[in-house]
């Protein structure tokens, strides 16, 4: 499309929207028609003030205009008029709020006037961070929220709020587990192997992340992602609003860190007037997951699939000699005779099938077994007092979560101290304390690594109570019929999933400490100096405590027989001794894992400033600045063998395991350290002519240590020029009524980010070679990469467009964003000659393309005295192409559920291997293989693969948005929140293998399966469950496993969900009075109620969330039960 | 105005200068190479850490179709039929590429930080290591990609670059000059960094080139370029005048005793006196050896029991390798190369593959003594070598019977005695180095024929000039190299 074109689009749009919207108003306002008789006789005026918020106000002056009667409001915002003109007019004045000029009519002597607060007027106002600036001059594009607008009671993580709130803000929830991050993308991708999440800023500063979760990272389940969420630690309600800035002019003084945009978090301040305290209490429960939302054979059904596979000489005897069975694995082994020559069950047709019976029958629900309706309270109590001189704001809070499944339990505790003081007119300084800690408890859990030959992820030990409840057939059961629990074998030892997840944790503690200070001095009435300084500490501990009990312990002591014993990977050969049977080196205890890591950052900014108007018509602001960031990270792990958890927390440790460990070559403990430094330079001018014009220059100068020590390459100088044009203030648009105000934006700048390289100098590091005798050994000094003297930051050209228009009295608002970027300088990772030493080299060696446009929609449908309906739309497009790109991608880069990047193809597109159809003679799948020949083996870990694989689409959404309706009549609100997703495509699980085991659960897909009856087949499909010779026949071809790859297995990403409802009851003030509160209110809310629309295909598999196992866990169905006081 | 420009420039530039100082600080704990210690622990990675062994072996006449089932790897086939190797994994040819230059890249890095050391006088045995490596690397990769260097020719043909510093763009331009150039720099490089190597400066000797690895490379180098006066002369260094046989692997000795695993675990450890350098390679090798194409039950009858020239019609002369051979169906093997697999976590299924490679051995310094001999035309001598080889591989090795002599030289090969000495080194050295891809080399020299057959084709595969010469990266166009002439 052509921008004219587009132009011409985007106006029919919206003038369609607005004669619609205009026609409604009309109608509206229609039935509102009253009539007011005039009458001028005195009366006794009494009435009562309180704030938007429902709070009464005391204190507040009341005085009569023109005259010099007057009242204060007492404690209840009460105040009394006696013998004043019916008619009239009061004028209302409260420090911190908006004066207010109210109108009596005749014959109403009881009055209820609310005063609303100044502090909405940030409402016009952008916060950058480094400026507060009035939006009529703002050039860049921005969205304000306020956070008691987007707040979903019950949901602790603030970065999920914002899903759907503002447009061009994708939030994806890949897990929802306490303290994991959302995907959250400001306009998209902006990187292809850098990180693309937005810097968050809190008050000011830069919070940086204690561990950098990289993109695929945040969907893996890995323990680290628990650490992922910058801003787990905050308090939702300290927050006063967000400002989300998306241009390169709205973000122009972060300079070459903001290329993914902004987001500016201020918390609540301090106010000047009567001590303020609220409380606000949430209560909540998530909902236990049940089977029919899932798609998983119950167990009769997956008896019979079993019954197949035994048929087919899957489920033999030969069970016994494998590290995990279950249900016939259990049965050969009771049928095998014990030390005494006895036998558990007989080995008869009856007994057997008496056996397997009992397991048919059973259909456990691990939903009801490992998950309950958890209880969710949250506390928050705050205190605002202050006078003109000083303010100070305190808050607490408590938020404990008992735990959804039986594994995992949460509970914060946050502390918020801010202090203003105004020393002189020339002086004020600020401080600011934040504090939080967190106590986690998880499932154990380890990291996964992923298997380019089978193109699979392996993650041992596995015990995610939701994976778990998915993979685990109905027919395996936690209780035997005494009511003991029953184990089947994992890792050649005993295993019941309730006793592991007792035995196997994951205890997490995150400490996060902040202190902030703030000075301002004004050399003269123009001339001002702003210095702002903080110092922050984080630490967090995981501790994975593995006690003797646990299965991950046991199969350490498994060497039941020789077989097993040579089969154990977790026995110890002598390499010294190469015939021995593999020995016990676990004799005692379990294990005591602890990883910690540390953060320490320090940021400092002074900045000069200067505003001056001259003639009245030409303001001109201009500020400079320096700023000077730093942190040190650290993260230090070790293995603890042989901890007696039962025998007084003693460790028994075989020399033998460190022996193993150390030969094995793995670390048995490791520590690194990595320092950020950060410097850097601004400068801004902004002129403003006749309120109509407004012009804005940002240049910043940057220096990083992050790509190494050279000195070049550290220095990058970027800067935006933006303009805005105020149509609504020019004289010819004053006599336009359906015009409140009217403004054209267009921004145009260089932003860039650190990219993943860190080798601007060479990098070296020792290692301990892979050579086989310890004593053979020796530290060596590896060449990781070899200097690139060519590298640069990762940059990007945005060019922004923006209108925003609104009318009928600002009930009505639109903004519409074009947006075009240009990356370029990405660090991709491609394949070089080699002769210089190293074959994949991090360069900046892609490009890519983006655009979008970003649409809002808001309006106050309806606005009466008793009822309102207020309605807002946010839609946002992107898309990415990557236009330069020299990598070499495997298959299974490009075929993983995470996507991969090609040439000409967006930013994480999805690949599938064409799938042909199935073998009429045995029903196992045939694809198109890296020879363009039809072949049940492809090849993953081939290269060239953009020849003979398909691209499905692109795993990010090219649509994201929120439609939510508030309503309101007296002192009842509704609220209803939509969200919504399209344009992307999803892998589903894999669960198709070459052979089956006898505890996996099958999806209801193996129903429609290729299938015998007598000799002949039964057409599905679903690939056939193969016997053993075909098995045989198709091993090396990982010909199933390849079907999950397929495109045979993929859905669409879109989505519409009923994000969240709520109902909420705020008691009218008097009689809130009356028990002692200022305000009273009640909110209840069901989170995530209803997942509208989704793709059939996927058969209950959340969009958002991606099954990884190990610690993610899907968003949840909550219900939220809130109270909200004022005294 | 201009005044307060001139202020803020100067303010902005002291301010810079002492921000470049605070960002001087490395990002992470990397290692810098500023003591002898550091450039030696550098120099334990100018080996290739890649394996040269699957591809070499798969292009010669000791490996087969053995037709069975197994889907055979891209690694060993395509050199089997004499193609391109598609793969650019772990013992394909390009991988070996990236190893060669990976470990030039180490030497250059460690001659760059001696050469900036204030104390250069230190680190002349690090310098030693370093030119040695760098030209045993060069030195492989001139014969695997370029081709063979011949004495008789002036060897104009492209050779492969040959780096002497370390590179710091992102594509860097090289020529590949001709080979003879190639074959000089390494003579000089070798000659400059022999004399500095001392085997006290190494903490595992094993690993790095000792001056007796340094010598065994010298007389493998100046053998390739038929200076057999300096062969002898190096491996002079090498091989004892007395008791060599002790030197050498106690193969119907001590090894005839061991179980499979046992020769496993001795072959490629330092503690073998055989081995004179180790080199530890990614590679999965260890596998491709029960793959398809590999050492053939026939090839076996053919050269594994037998010796030759010692078997008569009257004398039983059998390999004591014949009797340290496993295998099944078509498939035969010698317990020599182990896998070493590290797995990439303690739980993880999954993980990289190692075989620790011997790159010289004191049996391949021995035949090529031998061989010097027989050209300087003291075969007396060549055949006591020789004899001391015996000793050690015939089975139930009896003097009186399996004494190599002249006389059954010439009646096993007719013609000079010259030529059946040579012929008898090359059969001994065939089944000596049976899976370690050094017949390759003999291959190249003697122009020895190679023809495959594959099973279900009609037409054999054979070695013609041009294949022998492996084709480079793709990749390497970046850096304007033109590729070999081999078509497929």
């Amino acid at each position: 499309m052509t921008k004219e074109k587009f132009n011409n689009f985007v106006g029919s749009v919206s003038t369609k929207l607005l004669k619609t919207v205009a026609f409604l108003l009309l109608a509206a306002g229609s039935l509102a028609l009253n009539s007011a008789n005039a009458q001028t006789a005195e009366a006794d005026i009494t009435g009562t003030v309180q704030s938007d918020k429902n709070i009464a106000l005391a204190g507040v002056s009341v005085t009569v205009k023109g005259t010099n009667k007057g009242a204060v409001t007492n404690a209840k915002g009460e105040f009394e008029l006696k013998r004043i003109s019916g008619t009239a007019t009061l004028v209302i004045t409260l420090v911190g709020y908006n004066t207010l000029e109210y109108k009596l009519t005749a014959g109403k002597t009881n009055v209820s006037i609310r005063l609303s607060e100044l502090v909405s007027t940030l409402d016009d106002v952008v916060v950058t961070g480094f400026q507060t600036i009035n939006k009529k001059k703002f050039t860049g594009a921005s969205v304000k929220l306020k956070a008691d607008d987007i707040k979903i009671d019950g949901v602790a993580d603030v970065s999920r709020m914002l899903e759907g709130r503002a447009a061009g803000v994708s939030v994806q929830n890949v897990s929802s587990t306490f303290g994991s991050a959302p995907k959250l993308r400001i306009r998209g991708a902006t990187s292809i192997s850098g990180d693309n999440k937005p810097l968050w800023v809190v008050d000011g500063v830069v919070l940086e992340d204690l561990i950098n979760i990289s993109n695929d990272q945040l969907s893996s389940g890995d323990p680290a992602t628990l650490l992922g969420s910058a801003v787990a630690g905050l308090n939702v309600n300290d927050i006063e609003t967000f400002d989300i800035l998306k241009d390169a002019a709205a973000t122009a003084l972060y300079g070459a860190r903001a290329m993914n945009g902004v987001v500016v978090i201020t918390t609540k301040k301090g106010k000047a007037g009567k001590t303020q305290v609220s409380y606000t209490g949430n209560f909540s429960t998530q909902l236990k997951p049940t089977y029919n939302e899932y798609n998983i054979l119950n167990s009769a059904q997956q008896m019979s699939v079993w019954g197949e596979l035994e048929r087919k000489g899957n489920l033999g005897p030969s069970l016994l000699s494998q590290s995990n069975f279950g249900v016939y694995g259990k049965m050969y082994d009771l049928m095998s005779a014990d030390a005494n020559g006895n036998f558990a069950l007989e080995n008869t047709v009856e007994a057997r099938k008496a056996f397997l019976l009992r397991y048919a029958k059973e259909n456990t629900d691990w939903f009801d077994i490992l998950f309950r309706n958890s209880f969710v309270q949250e506390h928050s109590i705050s205190i605002s007092t202050g006078t003109d001189k000083s303010q100070s704001f305190f808050s607490a809070s408590y938020y404990n979560d008992n735990g959804w499944t039986v594994a995992d339990n949460v509970k914060r505790y946050t502390l918020n101290f801010r202090n203003n003081y105004t020393l002189s007119n020339k002086l004020n300084v600020g401080f600011l304390t934040t504090a939080s800690y967190r106590d986690q408890l998880a499932p154990g859990t380890l990291s996964r690594t992923s298997n380019p030959v089978s193109g699979s992820f392996d993650r041992d030990f596995d015990l995610n109570p939701f994976s778990f409840s998915l993979n685990t057939s109905r027919a395996i059961t936690a209780y035997d019929e005494n009511g003991n629990r029953e184990f089947f074998r994992r890792n050649f030892a005993p295993f019941n999933v309730l006793t592991e997840l007792e035995n196997n944790r994951l205890r997490i503690n995150v400490i996060d400490l902040k202190l902030q200070g703030e000075l301002g001095y004004k050399f003269t009435k123009n001339f001002k100096y702003d210095f702002i300084g903080s110092v922050r500490y984080v630490r967090s501990t995981r501790q994975h405590e593995i006690s003797e009990q646990a299965n991950m312990a046991n199969a350490y002591r498994a060497n039941g027989n020789s077989t097993i014993a040579e089969n154990n990977k977790f026995l110890y050969r002598d390499p010294d001794k190469p015939e021995s049977i593999p020995e016990v080196v676990l004799p005692y205890g379990g294990f005591l894992n602890r990883t910690e890591n540390q953060l320490l950052s320090f940021d400092i900014r002074n900045t000069v400033s200067y505003t001056q108007t001259f003639n009245s018509k030409h303001v001109v602001t201009a500020l400079a600045g320096q700023q000077v960031r730093l942190a040190d990270r650290q993260n230090f792990s070790n293995t603890g063998y042989g901890y007696q958890y039962d025998n007084g927390g003693v460790p028994f440790t075989d020399p033998r395991i460190l022996k193993q460990t150390i030969e094995s070559n793995f670390p048995y403990y490791e520590f690194t350290k990595t320092a950020d430094r950060f410097v850097g330079f601004y400068g801004n001018v902004d002129y403003l002519y006749d309120r109509r014009y407004s012009i804005s220059v940002v240049g910043r100068y940057d220096g990083s240590n992050q790509l190494g020590s050279s000195k070049t390459a550290r220095w990058l100088p970027t800067g935006t020029v933006s303009a805005a044009w105020n149509i609504d203030e020019e004289n010819f648009m004053q006599h336009i009524d359906a015009v409140d105000y009217l403004k054209l934006r267009v921004s145009y700048g260089l932003t860039a980010s650190l990219g993943p390289a860190r080798n601007s100098n060479i990098v070296l590091r020792n290692k301990t070679p892979n050579r086989p005798y310890s004593t053979e050994r020796e530290s060596v000094i590896d060449l990781v990469n070899l200097e690139n003297s060519e590298i640069t930051w990762e940059k990007n050209y945005q060019l922004n467009f923006g209108i925003d228009y609104s009318m009928f009295k600002n009930r009505l608002s639109v903004t519409v964003e074009p947006w075009f970027r240009k990356s370029f300088d990405l660090i991709g990772s491609f394949k070089t000659s080699g002769i210089g030493g190293e074959a994949y080299k991090l360069a900046n060696y892609a490009d890519m393309k983006a655009n979008g446009i970003d649409l809002l929609v808001s309006g106050q449908i309806i606005k009466k005295k008793d009822w309102g309906w207020k309605s807002t739309v946010t839609f946002g497009y992107s898309t990415t192409k990557i236009t330069r790109i020299k990598n070499e991608p495997l298959v299974f880069d490009l075929v993983k559920p995470e996507g991969g990047n090609m040439e000409g193809y967006p930013v994480n597109g999805l690949f599938s291997i064409d799938y042909l159809r199935l073998i009429s003679t045995n029903g196992t799948p045939i694809f198109v293989n890296e020879n363009d020949q039809p072949n049940q083996a492809v090849y993953l870990q081939a290269t060239g693969s953009d020849t003979f694989l398909i691209y499905q689409g692109q795993v990010d959404p090219k649509f994201t948005g929120g439609f939510n309706n508030s309503f309101t009549y007296k002192n009842f609100t509704l609220n209803a929140f939509l969200t919504y997703q399209a344009g992307n495509m999803i892998r589903l699980n894999p669960s198709f293998k070459n052979g089956y085991t006898d505890y996996d659960a099958m999806p209801k897909e193996f129903y429609d399966r290729f299938s015998v009856l007598g000799e002949s087949f039964v057409n599905g499909v679903q690939p056939a469950i193969v016997d053993r010779v075909t098995a045989a026949q198709l091993s090396g071809t990982y010909a199933y496993n390849n079907y999950n790859y397929s495109t045979a297995r993929v859905a669409k990403g879109d989505f519409i969900r009923l994000k969240s409802v709520s109902l909420s009851y705020s008691l009218p003030i008097v009689k809130a009075n009356k028990i002692g509160f200022n305000a009273l209110s009640f909110t209840v809310t069901a989170i995530n109620p209803w997942l509208i629309y989704a793709d059939k295909k996927l058969e209950g598999q959340d969009p958002e969330f991606f099954n990884a196992g190990g610690v993610a866990q899907p968003i949840q169905k909550q219900i939220n039960f809130s109270i909200k006081a004022g005294l | 105005m201009k005044n307060t420009i001139l202020y803020l420039s100067l303010l902005l530039l002291t301010a810079m200068a002492g921000c470049n100082k605070f960002l001087d600080k490395e990002p992470d704990n990397r290692a810098k190479l500023n003591s002898p210690e550091k450039v030696s622990q550098l120099l334990a990675t100018a080996y290739p850490g890649a394996n040269y062994m699957a591809f070499a072996e798969s292009s010669t006449d000791n490996v087969a179709d053995r037709a069975n089932s197994n889907t055979p790897p891209n690694e060993t086939r395509d050199p089997y039929m004499f193609k391109n190797v598609r793969s650019t994994f772990e013992d394909s040819p390009e991988f070996y590429w990236h190893g060669c230059y990976k470990a030039i890249a180490a030497s250059n890095l460690a001659l760059q930080a001696i050469e900036a050391a204030p104390d250069k006088q230190n680190y002349a045995s690090q310098k030693g290591e370093a030119l040695v490596t760098r030209a045993y690397a060069h030195f492989m990769l001139v014969n695997f990609f370029s081709k063979f260097y011949d004495p008789s020719t002036d060897n104009s043909s492209p050779g492969i670059p040959y780096v002497t510093e370390p590179e710091n763009v992102v594509i860097k331009q090289y020529e590949r000059k001709t080979v003879k150039y190639v074959y000089d720099m390494i003579e000089k490089d070798l000659l400059e960094g022999l004399p500095l190597i001392k085997d006290e400066a190494y903490v595992v000797p094993a690993y790095h080139f000792t001056r007796i690895a340094t010598n065994a490379f010298a007389a493998r180098f100046y053998l390739f370029k038929k200076d057999y006066a300096k062969v002898l002369s190096y491996t002079s260094q090498v091989v004892p005048t007395t008791a060599v046989a002790s030197k050498l692997r106690p193969w119907n000795t001590s090894y005839a005793a061991m179980t499979r695993l046992e020769l496993f675990n001795i072959y490629t450890r330092a503690i073998e006196p055989a081995n004179l350098l180790l080199c530890e390679t990614t590679s999965v090798y260890g596998r491709f050896i029960y793959d398809r194409f590999g050492y053939h039950v026939n090839t076996f009858r053919a050269i594994g029991i037998e010796v030759p020239v010692i078997t008569t019609n009257t004398v039983t002369a059998q390999w004591q390798f014949a009797y340290q051979s496993y295998g099944g169906d078509n498939l035969v093997y010698i317990p020599k190369l182990n896998e070493y697999f590290v797995r990439v976590s303690v739980n993880a299924e999954i993980g990289n593959a190692y075989i620790m490679a011997p790159l010289f051995t004191m049996e391949e310094a021995l035949f090529n003594r031998a061989e010097a001999l027989t050209y300087t035309g003291n075969a007396t001598e060549a055949i006591s070598l020789l004899n001391n080889y015996l000793s050690t591989r015939v089975y139930f090795y009896t003097s009186s019977l399996h004494t190599l002599t002249a006389a059954k030289i010439t009646a096993a090969y007719p013609g000079t005695l010259q030529n059946g000495l040579i012929n008898t080194i090359l059969a001994y050295k065939r089944m000596e180095f049976i899976h370690e891809g050094m017949r390759w080399f003999d291959i190249l020299r003697y122009n020895i024929p190679v023809t495959h057959f594959v099973a279900g084709d009609t037409s054999p595969y054979s070695l013609t000039e041009e294949k022998k010469v492996f084709q480079l990266p793709q990749t390497a166009v970046l850096s304007g190299l033109q590729l070999n002439p081999r078509k497929d």
